[in-house]
């Protein structure tokens, strides 16, 4: 049987009718056509599926979509501002964090709720931010070097 | 990749979870963090019928401290665990458990009582809870009972938990001054890792240059459940403790462990490991003993 659950995706509060046996990763891919958020693995070993709930980067394959009933979500597609791409997305731009892209959506959430509780992490703190986020292709080095970037310069100018 | 159907049920409340679990039968599954139960789902390992959530209920959700004991409700998830300053400066040993269990973004999932209650010999949190002594309370419908979580495992993935009953709160009196704890985790790198061998020692003086009141020493990966170590505590207690009293310790240890082989590791190198680790976090936790004294 279908719950009704309400819940705020990228700043839009929705009422949605879900199976539970769907995971949040299949909410928001198959019914809200949110692809930005990846499938990999779907056993919670790398990351791909990253979004932020209630503020805190989880592995999406692995929460039912039932249990966001009142909690908010932000995916990939809700990081990018009117203005253009968030500082963080720029970075990864410019410091070639980016190959095949993959990775980047959920890199990118995780990096965001890093600097939003540390805005200015050390190499280790960037680099135990992101170690549940697998990238096959930069080799990490890029990727760590891009959010370090941003911290030096902070966050604030969305 | 798509779960198998059934029937899910999200109570309010402990008393109402207690009795659909006595109802629903052996059909039925509880869903914490999910981070365990999901994986096994998809991989058709489990088939339940019915799930049944704990998400929604308060109770299982809250950490706090009465006096002398901090009681943390089985839901807690392991990054509150990680975070909680009662915890990072009184209980360092947990917060280290809690550090190296999974990745972030599992550690945000992930419940301190799924942790034990999946009791998988390689848990994070076992150890350095049984080092502090940590008790926990079990539900059913009608009872509850409390017991030393180091009574708690009987096997890989078997527990003395009975038909319908569930882990509600773990309960850990507070160590006094002079005691100092380290959980130690060996693995081949340092996220989504599943440990080779860990330890977690926990020791108390009776005075800064005094001798050793109290001893617990507890390994995990190295026996089909999470090990407390007697012969290596009964090797330090009364004692005044010095590298070769340690040395020795971490040596009972190494004999109580019963390692197996596997692709991660040898049982013979899992032995030596244990000495190693056991050793490393004795000498930790007597450095926190001493640096415990102020307070
Ligand atoms: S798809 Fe979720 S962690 Fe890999
Ligand atoms: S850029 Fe390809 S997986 Fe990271």
């Amino acid at each position: 049987m279908k719950r009704l659950i309400k819940t705020n995706i990228n700043g839009k509060v929705m009422e949605l009718a879900v199976n539970p046996g769907q995971t949040l990763a299949d909410l928001l891919r198959y019914e809200l056509g949110l692809t930005g958020t990846k499938k990999g693995c779907e056993m919670g070993e790398c990351g791909s599926c990253t979004v932020l709930m209630d503020g805190r980067p989880v592995n999406s394959c692995l929460v039912l979509a039932v249990r966001v009933d009142g909690r908010s979500i932000t995916t990939i597609e809700g990081v990018e501002a009117d203005s253009g791409l968030h500082p963080i997305q720029k970075a990864f731009v410019e410091h070639g964090a980016i190959q095949c892209g993959f990775c980047s959506p959920g890199m990118i959430l995780s990096a965001k709720s890093l600097l939003e509780g540390n805005p200015s992490p050390d190499q280790v703190e960037i680099r135990t931010a992101i170690s549940g986020n697998l990238c096959r292709c930069t080799g990490y080095q890029k990727i760590v070097e891009a959010i370090a970037s941003v911290a030096h310069k902070g966050v604030k100018n969305e | 990749m798509l779960l198998p159907k059934f029937e899910y049920h999200d109570p309010g409340k402990l008393t109402e979870a207690c009795r659909l679990m006595a109802e629903l039968g052996q059909g039925a599954r509880l869903l914490a963090g999910g981070t365990d139960l999901l994986v096994n789902m998809k991989k058709s390992l489990v088939r339940p019928q019915h799930v049944v959530s704990l998400g929604r209920i308060p109770e299982l959700a809250s950490l706090k401290k009465e006096g002398r004991r901090i009681r943390i409700g089985s839901c807690v998830n392991i990054a509150d665990i990680a975070r909680e300053p009662v915890i990072s400066e009184r209980l360092t040993a947990l917060s280290e458990g809690a550090l190296s269990l999974g990745s972030p973004l599992i550690r945000n999932l992930a419940t301190i009582g799924g942790n034990i209650v999946t009791a998988r010999p390689a848990a994070d949190m076992p150890p350095p809870l049984i080092a502090y002594g940590a008790k926990i309370k079990l539900q059913k419908k009608g009872k509850s009972r409390t017991i030393p979580l180091d009574a708690f495992f009987t096997g890989p993935g078997s527990t003395v938990l009975e038909h319908g009953e569930l882990l509600s709160e773990i309960m850990i009196e507070m160590p006094s001054s002079l005691s100092g704890a380290s959980y130690i985790k060996l693995g081949v790198r340092k996220a989504l890792e599943i440990s080779l061998a860990s330890a977690a020692a926990f020791i108390r003086l009776d005075s800064p240059e005094g001798r050793i009141k109290d001893a617990r020493i507890a390994l995990g990966s190295v026996a089909p459940t999470p090990l407390r170590s007697r012969s290596a505590e009964e090797v330090l207690l009364g004692e005044c403790p010095s590298p070769a009293l340690f040395t020795k310790a971490s040596e009972e240890a190494a004999r109580d462990a019963r390692p197996i082989d596997d692709f991660r590791g040898s049982a013979e190198y899992r032995r030596d490991m244990v000495k190693v680790l056991t050793r490393r976090a004795l000498d930790k936790a007597l450095k926190r003993a001493i640096e415990n004294q102020e307070k």
